[in-house]
């Protein structure tokens, strides 16, 4: 009995179950819902937002309050830098990812400092460096065009690459294996979750927790910039604020994937599901004809939910 | 006339036995003192007279009616009032706040009286008028205090219950001379107000200037009250050491182990937050024992040696190099390896599998960046081996264990590549008695492969038995160095109760 409870508590599994029942409800609603190309479709939206969460994951893990709010700000500003770079030609690929890894970890940089040096919080940190990147937009907006993806980028994101999927999908898959990587079987990984778990201990232990800590937010800000990178080859050309979508869904499927905001226990394959999950509920949304504060109101409040089953006290019990 | 009797009460805390025969009678208009070695009861008897902790048996007689007390509150009502040697100050509320916290003055049954309050305040606070500095008045806020001024603010917060009990937990630790004898001036005044105070001091002079009768606690038990006119320091020392020592026989074993003549770590006019001007020098194959009272500098100088945080001023030098110590992470690369009794704040990593404690130490010594954990593995087996630790996996979570064996993992990180130095602070705190034994022969093992050995110990007994030398600490400074037949428990005493 106390196994089946074991497994029934299981996030992956819990949103595993979710998901196919939020297919079946969507197909009741919608005939065609949960066909194969929709099905794609949706795929390539949770790729997208499951890049994002992978550095907000990080990020959370990290313990000590850890959160990420400036991941849309970074997504928007990526996709701009992006699509100014290439300027809609396949040569300017390469310096446009530079450009966007650059642009990430130099945010993320920003945010790790404040967060260590200045000892700013990172809710407080972050949440100010989303209002500099929401400012900047504003001013690069006026001053330059959005640019447009070069229909190499598009083709990777939306055509069929290998097995029928894109290569956004596989990009995915390659970031999954590579978070599983990292988590499990590196000596960083271990650190991420020690300072997560017990901060001090792992000081005592002789791990540089600032220089973990500056390198999570950096590497949150580099994933988000990958994503912004790759829905300016989504949407073929970019807008601002096209990244703030994102902020609350990849807080919530990193805690709907079983990492606790109190950070230090947990992974990312439960994160890839809670992504599924949430695109596939903002999809049954749209098509139930809520609009887009409806849907807000909807995440907003899973988010409570949330909180409410996992809990934010002690989410360490060994 | 006895105004508060206490007789045969005990307390345990789990299967610790804290308490097992506490017996006082606390006279009207007296000054008692309260004395005992580390861990002996005395804190839990004050505790129970206070109502912070509820005795398991016994009983507690005031003004010769049995009573009950339950809590603060009630302790409160009946008429005790309590300075914590752990300050219970609001650093960010003002001195008038803290002084009448336990009693605020209201007025119209509901709001805080300002003038009221600051008048009583005031009353008290002009008692120390002389001695207490200009910066502690009744406005000044709690936090911005020097420690003496807090200290002083607990005294005063104590005064201001008006308690005819009034009991008195290290109350002059912080404070300078002045302060003690306006201090105990004020607690003469007191007592021929007909006051009763309960006095626990571990300032020798001290007790023998204020105290009418002292009691003496040992394990738990009460050993005896004495009046102060007929008896001497020496003769409560005696008291405190028990009958089988009183002759100041040597350890019954001594280490038979010699060390080498090979100087690991010389420490120079060392000094740091709560302890200064430290010198000494360990010897490979040495185990160097720091004993005295609780918090007299002896873990603070252990962080301060492994970098967390560093010494303020002195110098450290080990195998001939100066020793860089910023940061634990660089103590650890050049050799210094520390453990501490608190191993759920310093120690484990908790929710993480058992390898993962484990290897942390061998990964960053050795610059790894995978975690292999077959390879892992055969570094940690041998090193939970040599410490008889018992678990079911070195993937199971290391809070599925038993506190001892929880212990053993995190010293057993410190095996795999062996350090010069180790720098135990209290470390078996909490732990049972056989993971005691494994540790102490695993230590003395070490220490003969030829490691260096700092031991801090808050139970008297396992620094007597296991340290070849002995620095015994008072207020922060070695008073007083013990080795061979010196090592015993009266010569302890004697140096951690002098004045320091």
């Amino acid at each position: 009995m106390n196994r089946v409870l074991e497994i029934a508590k299981n996030p992956l599994l819990i949103a595993l179950v979710l998901i196919a029942a939020l297919l079946f409800l969507g197909n009741t609603l919608s005939p065609g819902f949960a066909s194969g190309g929709q099905i794609l479709r949706l795929l390539i939206v949770a790729a997208l937002l499951g890049i994002v969460a992978a550095g907000q994951n990080l990020v959370i893990l990290g313990g000590r309050e850890g959160i990420d709010l400036s991941v849309g700000g970074v997504v928007s500003l990526s996709a701009i830098v992006a699509g100014n770079v290439m300027n809609g030609m396949d040569g300017g690929i390469p310096l446009a990812i530079l450009a966007c890894v650059a642009t990430g970890a130099l945010f993320g940089l920003f945010n790790g400092l404040g967060v260590t040096l200045l000892r700013i919080p990172p809710l407080v940190m972050t949440l100010g460096m989303l209002g500099v990147l929401q400012g900047l937009l504003v001013v690069i907006r006026q001053g330059i065009p959005s640019g447009r993806a070069a229909p190499a980028l598009s083709e990777f994101v939306t055509r069929p690459f290998l097995l029928g999927l894109p290569g956004i999908i596989w990009l995915w898959i390659g970031v999954g294996l590579l978070m599983a990587f990292i988590l499990h079987r590196t000596v960083f990984g271990q650190r991420i979750y020690a300072i997560g778990s017990n901060e001090q201990a792992a000081f005592m232990a002789g791990v540089p927790v600032r220089r973990m800590r500056v390198a999570l937010f950096m590497l949150s800000g580099v994933f988000a910039a990958i994503a912004g990178l790759c829905l300016l080859g989504y949407s073929g050309s970019s807008f601002a604020n096209v990244g703030e979508q994102y902020m609350l869904p990849s807080i919530i499927a990193v805690v709907f994937g079983g990492t606790p905001l109190p950070g230090g226990k947990g992974g990312y394959t439960g994160t890839m599901a809670g992504a599924v999950l949430l695109v596939v509920l903002q999809s049954i949304l749209t098509t139930i004809n809520i609009d887009e504060s409806g849907r807000q109101m909807v995440f907003g409040a899973t988010l409570l939910v949330l909180m409410l089953f996992y809990g934010r006290g002690r989410g360490l019990r060994a | 006339m006895t105004k508060l009797k206490l007789s045969g009460v005990s307390k345990a805390y789990g299967a610790t036995l804290a308490l097992r025969r506490g017996d006082l009678a606390l006279d009207t208009g007296e000054v008692h003192v309260l004395i005992g070695a580390n861990g002996s009861g005395k804190s839990t008897l004050c505790k129970i007279m206070a109502g912070s902790v509820r005795p398991d048996a016994g009983e507690v007689l005031l003004d010769g009616q049995a009573v009950t007390v339950s809590g603060p509150r009630a302790a409160q009502a009946l008429g005790i009032g309590i300075f914590y040697q752990e300050l219970s100050l609001a650093d960010h509320r003002s001195v008038a706040e803290n002084i009448c916290l336990p009693d605020l003055p209201k007025k119209n049954g509901f709001f805080v009286d300002r003038e009221a309050l600051l008048e009583k305040a005031g009353r008290y606070i002009a008692l120390f008028e002389r001695v207490a500095g200009d910066s502690l008045h009744a406005t000044a806020t709690v936090g911005d205090l020097r420690a003496d001024q807090r200290q002083l603010v607990e005294i005063m917060k104590a005064l201001a219950t008006e308690a005819p009990i009034l009991i008195f937990d290290e109350p002059t630790s912080a404070l300078d001379r002045a302060q003690v004898d306006r201090f105990f001036e004020i607690l003469r005044d007191l007592k021929s107000e007909g006051r009763s105070i309960v006095f626990i001091s571990h300032r020798m002079d001290e007790i023998f200037a204020i105290g009418d009768r002292v009691t003496v606690i040992r394990d738990g038990e009460t050993v005896g009250t004495e009046a102060i006119a007929d008896t001497s320091p020496e003769a409560v020392i005696r008291m405190m050491v028990g009958v089988q020592e009183t002759l100041a026989t040597p350890q019954a074993a001594p280490p038979s182990h010699e060390a080498s003549h090979e100087i690991a770590l010389t420490v120079e006019k060392l000094t740091g937050l709560g302890f200064r001007d430290v010198d000494f020098e360990v010897r490979r194959g040495e185990i160097l024992g720091l004993g005295g009272l609780h918090g007299q500098g002896q873990s603070a100088l252990l962080k301060a040696l492994f970098g967390a945080p560093p010494a303020r001023a002195g110098q450290v030098v080990l195998n001939g190099q100066p020793l860089r110590t910023e940061s634990p992470r660089a103590a650890i690369a050049q050799g210094i390896a520390y453990v501490s009794g608190d191993r759920g704040r310093d120690g484990v990593i908790s929710g993480r599998p058992i390898l993962e404690n484990v290897t942390p130490i061998h990964a960053l010594r050795n610059r790894l960046v995978l975690a292999r954990p077959g390879p892992l593995s055969e570094k940690a087996l041998p090193a939970l081996k040599a410490l008889n630790t018992k678990f079911a996996g070195l993937s199971h979570s290391i809070g599925s264990l038993s506190g001892g064996n929880q212990q053993k993992i995190v010293i057993a990180r410190w095996l795999i590549d062996k350090p010069d130095i180790l720098l135990l602070d209290d470390p078996t705190k909490g732990i049972d008695l056989s993971a005691k034994a494994d540790l102490f022969a695993l230590i003395r093992r070490l220490a003969e492969e030829g490691l260096a050995i700092l031991l801090y110990s808050s139970e008297d007994a396992e620094l007597l038995n296991n340290a070849d030398r002995i620095l015994v600490f008072n207020g922060g400074a070695v008073s007083r160095e013990l080795s061979g037949a010196d090592r015993t428990r009266y010569n302890l005493y004697q140096a951690a109760y002098e004045a320091a």
